[in-house]
């Protein structure tokens, strides 16, 4: 089984760069597998949809904004990303994940089990920094990948 | 008199607001406005200027690469360091593949839909579209079983109700013109695309070791040590694989992209005569061949007033006039004031007040040359190449404006513009083999240097760094005192197109492309897209927040 771990995010807007954060943090914490891969995607969107088409289970690690305070984390899977369960974008065709998902459905290619973790920004101001309850959700938000992984019988060991 | 506003416009995440008011079925006025703030340039005073180039690259998700070369071009243009030839040919080569990757994806992923009607393919009968496809181009993949299995899987996520993300597009539209076989044939190559891109994007990570964000840049060279008999380092097992993808990327670029794009030009040869907007231009040289700056494979010029005859060349990044004369202008964005500031002296002080049409309606700045609104992007480097008489170039062009029924003066148009990105495409995939060429060469001879190691001095100096990105001219602009960055400031290809008006109300390249054109239906305002993607809109793909939009999709909150 090969895993994705896919941080999103802009690292020079503070908490939205949470994905990217958090792949540097599993990368210090953490011994991975092998068959794991830590991957920080800045703010690619379709370009990097082969990394996608290329694992068996993503879990994805980005900021969202959804009602709560910063620092609230929710869980969403593949049926909640895709557009009935997401209002249409303002924008004919944005591509975002949900189209990058669906343009794979076309191409046959593999579908992955997919889990994403978001979490809710508290500031969006330029900034190298999180927030203390971004920074506090580093390790939420690992505990819950742990687990994920858990279940698919890969133990991450600390280092 | 109806007015339309589309917000946000570009199809890559993105904050592109676009005001038009119509009048008769005309566009009469618009407006651009960048609805994000961007103040990267508070994050990098006081750091170390040889840091700056990690740091760029989180301006954006796409272009991470030319935000990267700019910055450490203009720091060792500040300290007058010189980049060794292996150094300079790898840079070469991340630069072409990125190139090429950003065009494939702007053609088919960002731009295609608003030409490219998804339904009508349905209709299609393969076969038919196997004879068109193999009458333009003999690249393996044009099969009528390739076709047919693409129409089959259309079918089942129409009839599955799952297209509906792309049911915001304009499908049926009056302006949508391709035979239901042309639209099945470029609705394949949609798909496959994604295959070419990801090659382009494997070739630049082999050398950057990353990407998205490469991590082997150093001042004075980069960090990819050559070894050829070393496995851990660039090696010939490395160069032969970069040069397999690369040449199948090539291959799809010249045997489907291109010939696609002139079947789509043909098709729709009224929008060469729509979009034109500001017909000055610039373009800087790109791909350097020697260490100190001073050669280029592809020249730079500026076109001012639409007069590609006395275009005035662009020799090389020193140029003073394009130094000395690329300013910013504040009236109509919001900052303090309403000044016009060189970059060196460039300030970022927000002030916002809302969309005022006559007053601030833009976080862009309106860059100017010469107190003028530029164009830049891929048709300013074809014009610059086309005019030095750059053989490939010429061959192209003139290819394209006798197949099409063209004359030069349609370059200034909305499909002009996309015609001369699929030409730029064309001839960087090209480049990029070029210099995989003479970097093995160069490696032959016995040259192992990859860098001149460069301490920053004490003192004050100023550089810029120029680069011709796959948007446009963009450069980026320091100021280093005592060993740390006293002022940066970004001037990129969108600030110049997505400009707002400048101090004498001159409109900027978007809101000028806008004006004059067609509008069947303003509730359906393809037109406005289509002019408007030609550009390939990038405005803050800084900022990338998942957006449920308010509505409550939350099943599960944890913790």
């Amino acid at each position: 089984m090969q895993v994705l771990i896919y941080g999103a995010g802009n690292l020079i807007l503070s908490d939205e760069g949470f994905g990217v954060h958090f792949v540097r943090h599993m990368e210090e914490v953490y011994r991975i597998p092998e068959n794991v891969e830590l991957y920080d995607g800045g703010t690619l969107g379709i370009m990097v949809h082969f990394k996608f088409e290329e694992a068996d289970r993503v879990i994805l690690v980005d900021v969202v904004q959804a009602k709560g305070e910063p620092g609230d984390i929710f869980r969403y899977e593949r049926e909640d990303i895709m557009l009935k369960n997401i209002p249409v974008k303002m924008s004919p065709h944005q591509i975002g994940l949900q189209e990058m998902l669906l343009i794979s459905e076309m191409r046959d290619a593999p579908k992955p089990d997919l889990t994403f973790f978001g979490i809710v920004a508290g500031s969006l101001e330029p900034g190298d920094q999180l927030t203390p309850p971004l920074k506090a959700g580093l390790e939420k938000v690992a505990k819950l990948v742990v687990e994920e992984l858990n279940k698919v019988g890969i133990d991450l060991e600390r280092k | 008199m109806s007015r339309i506003t589309l917000d946000p416009i570009t199809r890559i995440e993105g904050h592109l607001r676009i005001d038009v008011e119509a009048n008769g079925g005309k566009v009469t006025n618009a407006w651009s406005s960048a609805q994000m703030w961007r103040g990267i340039e508070v994050i990098l005073k006081g750091r170390a200027p040889e840091d700056a180039w990690s740091f760029v690259q989180r301006f954006c998700g796409v272009c991470t690469t030319v935000h990267a070369i700019s910055s450490i071009r203009a720091v060792e243009h500040a300290l007058n360091v010189e980049v060794p030839l292996n150094a300079q040919y790898i840079r070469n080569i991340m630069i072409a593949q990125h190139s090429v990757q950003d065009h494939i994806v702007h053609f088919y992923h960002l731009s295609a839909l608003d030409w490219v009607d998804i339904v009508s393919a349905l209709k299609a009968d393969p076969k038919k579209t196997a004879q068109i496809a193999q009458s333009i181009s003999d690249w393996p993949g044009n099969s009528e079983k390739e076709f047919k299995a693409v129409q089959d899987k259309l079918k089942a996520f129409v009839a599955g109700g799952k297209l509906g993300i792309f049911a915001s597009g304009y499908w049926g539209h009056p302006a949508m013109k391709l035979s239901p076989e042309v639209n099945l044939m470029a609705v394949a190559h949609y798909l496959k695309a994604l295959d070419y891109q990801r090659k382009a994007s494997q070739a630049t990570a082999i050398l950057g070791g990353k990407n998205p964000h490469i991590q082997n840049l150093v001042v004075g060279g980069v960090a990819t040590a050559i070894n050829t008999e070393n496995i851990a380092t660039l090696n010939m097992e490395r160069l032969i694989y970069l040069r397999t993808l690369m040449e199948e990327t090539r291959d799809f670029v010249q045997k489907v992209y291109y010939p696609d794009l002139l079947a789509i030009a043909g098709a729709y040869k009224d929008w060469f005569k729509y979009g034109a907007g500001v017909t000055n231009y610039m373009a800087v040289p790109e791909f350097p061949e020697d260490t100190k700056n001073g050669k280029f494979s592809l020249p730079g010029g500026v076109v001012m007033a639409g007069n590609i005859a006395g275009i005035r060349p662009v020799k090389d990044h020193r140029d003073e006039y394009l130094i000395k004369n690329i300013k910013e202008n504040v009236t109509h964005a919001w900052y303090e004031g309403n000044g016009t500031l060189h970059p060196w002296e460039g300030e970022t002080k927000p002030d916002y007040t809302d969309f005022k049409e006559n007053g601030k309606y833009s976080w862009c700045k309106a860059p100017t040359l010469d107190g003028k609104p530029v164009q830049v992007g891929p048709p300013a480097q074809i014009m610059a190449a086309y005019a030095a008489g750059n053989p490939k170039v010429k061959k192209l062009v003139d290819g394209a404006v006798s197949t099409l029924g063209l004359s030069m003066k349609d370059i200034h148009s909305t499909m002009g513009r996309l015609y001369c990105r699929g030409a730029r495409a064309h001839i960087m995939a090209d480049i990029a083999l070029e210099n995989l060429d003479k970097l093995i060469a160069n490696i032959a001879t016995g040259d192992q240097t990859y860098a001149n190691h460069t301490e920053i001095p004490k003192g004050e100096y100023r550089g810029v760094g120029f680069h011709e990105a796959p948007r446009g001219t963009l450069s980026h602009w320091i100021v280093i005192k005592d060993k740390k960055i006293e002022n940066y400031q970004a001037v990129v290809p969108s600030t110049w197109n997505a400009a707002p008006r400048n101090d004498k109300g001159e409109l900027g390249p978007y809101e000028a492309s806008l004006v004059g054109n067609p509008i069947a239906d303003s509730s359906k305002p393809l037109e406005v897209l289509r002019t408007i993607h030609s550009f390939d809109p990038c405005i803050a793909c800084a900022v990338h927040t998942v957006d449920p939009e308010g509505k409550e999709i939350t099943k599960v909150k944890v913790l």
